[in-house]
């Protein structure tokens, strides 16, 4: 196992964390509904080309790889970019690359690669369930065609998406639809969410037409843990912005005639951060890195990477507000932005402890006939 | 220099064919027993993979170490008899006269000779610095006075590595220097001290006039903190993946135990077994960038000097849930004919809380972290970093 990057990657890190240094600005997405710098987006696809890093070259990508986009999710998540990657990229885009349909591959494909296309998935609903089999969503059969009936609520981006992919049942199991976000009968709003930086939206579905793409449930679960592994470097790279943010402060401000990083607890509680910020990257790299040779392998990493980054993000996120005082309570620091986005990418693609009986059920910590329920992975 | 299979290979089959079989019980036959296998490997040239060849070694490179300790770790085998032979072994490789290296390496490696580790005093332990057994000089011999404490396995040893003062206290560090002392002079006493576990794995070491060589010092006089830690390349770094690989077994061993008493059937326990599996994933992880990161840059990176805190908090954390699962058996020591797998479980619970002790505590850990690696400021009232 050989989870380093290259030196073209780490190039890559440079060159985006200098861009990103440069032009995101996370302050800016506060008073957005969308959370999105439309402009940002632009410069992304035609100074990188980071929406096509990992869009195969056959549909107008670079054909790059997982590693790529380890980096380019640790590097948003540190700057907190407004930038719609992870449903476009880290949802839709997987999902599109792991159904059969090569027809709507060659037609979404190429604008998401180009940034033209901004995309999403739509899965849970009133429940808050992240399992694909708890939807109600329906299809019927209309003009050859088909539309679709009901609601999905917490979708990425869902405001903002040209392309949303949305899970329906129907009466051979749960299948994967694609509706175009001006769809007639479709109706979104922007949830308030608590995470400033991140859009969301309820979207309502009334026989909005719809295209299948497929019924395989396993492309949907595929994607999702895709987005999870991705999401997973995200919060790594959001760790250890807290972390340099809160040693960066201990070493200049005073109290009691000294700065506060000379006070052991202060530093033996940025010694912990570091201790959970490389935890956190090991974790999200092994994830991303490693080769996975089968749906099980990939859901393993994916869900162990959520609880070791989900845990070690909270942790970070809210120690750097400790160090920081009173002037880490204020709305005018950064620190809250990071601590509101790492609580709620804890509840983000299934909440820690969902996670946990997910791995039990996977590695076989418990034979499925022991749980209670029987849910089965 | 073979390649890399073709040394996989060779080690392989060595160890197919001479590796031993299970350990005897008794002390006396577990020392010889593995003395004898320390001396089939160096007779068959396959110990010290990262000591020169001059000294004995394998001369590996590190890729090649990477190799040795994870083929090594497929079979279970007698650890190396006594402590600190890979601390005293690469300071006599690197600071060591020819007639210390002549007299020492090879029969270190062999494990005919067995060392001890004598650093810490019942005055200095954390703040080694202070130390206070002393060194006279007195002709060509240096006479030794004082006591250490904790010292590993020191009953069993021959030779004792030891840090003494021949300057004054004052100059602390700077005054101290590195002695190599026969166990058995006379004048020093070697007393087991009985631990938390009921047995006796360290002791205290008493220093009464003892006359000491002074071809017996290791670096200059005065210079033996510098000298100390010395390390061989990044020979410990090899054996990350198999200390990940050991925590591995330990999980699934802890998982399997809570199955056969039916805890699995609880959903906090579930949840607590995932997040065991889930930080010995990291450690595997941990080690793979530590070693990726020393192929690629020759430095091991950040991520090895924050896997040991992680590993030990890791380790008595897990042995704590582990005897909870057990329940009222739980309550249960070594030696009760009904307690779970010999008492390994609560034997491990006490054991490890030497974990965040032993080798520089959690809290000097944190300070190094802290420190070294963020930079922050050092406490003004401490005295400056050796
Ligand atoms: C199982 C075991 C095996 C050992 N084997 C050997 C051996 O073979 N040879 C040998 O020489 N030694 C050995 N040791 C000794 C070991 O190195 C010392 O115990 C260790 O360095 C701590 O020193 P101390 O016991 O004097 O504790 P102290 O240094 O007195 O520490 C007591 C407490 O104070 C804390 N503390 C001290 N200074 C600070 C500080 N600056 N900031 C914050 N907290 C601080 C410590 O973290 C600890 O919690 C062994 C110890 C154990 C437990």
């Amino acid at each position: 196992m050989d989870i380093g990057f290259t030196s073209e990657q780490e190039e890559l890190r440079a060159v985006l964390r200098a861009f990103l240094d440069d032009h995101a600005d996370r302050r800016g997405l506060l008073d957005s509904d969308t959370c999105h710098d439309a402009k940002l987006w632009r410069r992304m696809a035609t100074e990188i080309g980071v929406q096509g890093l990992a869009v195969p070259e056959e549909y107008g990508g670079a054909g790059f790889g997982a590693a790529e986009m380890c980096v380019v999710f640790e590097e948003l998540g540190r700057a907190l970019a407004g930038a719609p990657m992870l449903a476009t990229a880290g949802l839709a885009a997987a999902a599109l690359l792991a159904c059969g349909d090569e027809d709507a591959k060659a037609e979404f494909l190429p604008g998401i690669a180009d940034g033209s296309t901004i995309a999403t998935l739509a899965l849970v609903e009133a429940e808050g369930a992240w399992e694909t089999d708890a939807v109600h969503t329906r299809a019927r059969r209309s003009d050859g065609g088909h539309v679709i009936d009901g609601a999905k609520y917490f979708v990425l981006d869902g405001v903002l998406a040209d392309l949303v992919l949305v899970t329906v049942r129907t009466e051979e199991g749960t299948a994967l639809f694609a509706v175009s976000g001006d769809a007639a009968g479709l109706v979104r709003r922007a949830h308030e969410a608590v995470d400033p930086t991140r859009g969301m939206a309820r979207l309502d579905f009334a026989s909005v037409p719809a295209r299948l793409l497929s019924s395989d449930p396993s492309v949907v679960e595929t994607a999702l843990d895709q987005a999870r592994i991705a999401l997973a470097a995200e919060q790594a790279g959001g760790a250890q912005w807290c972390l340099e943010t809160a040693v960066a402060y201990a070493k200049t401000r005073h109290q009691f005639g000294r700065p506060i990083g000379s006070f052991q607890a202060v530093k033996h509680r940025c010694a912990d951060m570091m201790v959970a910020v490389e935890a956190a990257r090991s974790a999200a790299y092994l994830a991303a890195l490693t080769a996975h040779d089968n749906a099980d392998e990939l859901a393993i990493a994916a869900t162990s990477a959520q609880i070791c980054c989900s845990r070690a993000y909270t942790e970070v996120a809210a120690g750097t507000i400790q160090i920081h005082g009173g002037i880490g309570f204020t709305w005018e620091h950064d620190a809250h932005l990071y601590y509101k986005r790492a609580k709620t990418d804890e509840l983000l693609f299934g909440s820690p402890d969902w996670h946990r009986d997910r791995l039990a059920r996977l590695t076989g910590i418990a034979p499925p006939k022991t749980i209670e329920g029987g849910v089965s992975a | 220099m073979p390649d890399d299979e073709e040394f996989r290979e060779s080690l392989r089959a060595f160890l197919k064919e001479h590796a031993p079989g299970r350990a005897p019980k008794g002390a006396a036959e577990r020392l010889a027993f593995a003395k004898a296998w320390a001396a089939t490997k160096y007779d068959h040239g396959f110990a010290g993979p990262a000591w020169p060849r001059e000294a004995g070694g394998m001369g590996l490179p590190f890729e090649q170490q990477v190799i040795y300790q994870v083929e090594m770790a497929r079979y279970r085998l007698p650890a190396m008899p006594g402590t600190g032979w890979e601390m005293v072994g690469p300071t006599i490789i690197k600071y060591g006269t020819p007639e210390q290296k002549e007299k020492y390496l090879r029969a270190t490696l062999r494990a005919d000779i067995v060392w001890a580790q004598g650093f810490s005093e019942p005055e200095a332990g954390s703040d080694l610095p202070g130390l206070r057994t002393t060194a006279r000089r007195d002709g060509d011999h240096y006479v030794v006075n004082g006591q250490k404490v904790w010292n590993t396995n020191a009953e069993k040893a021959d030779m004792l590595f030891v840090l003494v003062r021949t300057g004054t206290q004052e100059a602390r560090q700077k005054g101290i220097s590195y002695l190599l002392i026969d166990a058995h002079a006379p004048g020093v006493t070697v007393r087991p001290i009985r631990d938390i576990t009921g047995g006796e794995h360290f002791c205290e070491i008493f220093f009464d006039e003892v006359r000491v060589p002074v071809s017996q010092r290791v670096g200059e006089e005065n210079d033996g903190w510098r000298i100390a830690r010395t390390t061989l390349g990044h020979e410990r770094s090899a054996g990350a993946l198999n200390q990940a690989a050991f925590y591995r077994r330990i999980v699934d061993e802890l998982i399997a135990l809570a199955r056969e008493r039916g805890a699995v059937a609880d959903t906090g326990v579930r949840r607590r077994l995932a997040d065991f599996d889930v930080r010995v994933r990291v450690m595997n992880a941990h080690a793979a960038r530590t070693i990726a990161s020393i192929v690629a840059t020759g430095e091991p990176g950040p991520t090895s000097s924050v896997s040991r805190l992680y590993n030990s908090v890791f380790e008595q954390e897990l042995h704590e849930f582990a005897v909870e699962l057990l329940g009222p058996f739980g309550l249960l020591g070594r030696g009760d004919p009904d307690t779970v797998q010999r008492g390994r479980w609560t034997g491990g619970w006490l054991a490890t809380r030497a974990s965040t002790i032993g080798a520089g505590t959690a809290e000097i850990q944190r300070n190094t972290i802290a420190e070294q690696l963020l930079g922050l400021p050092r406490d003004p009232a401490m005295p400056p970093r050796p």
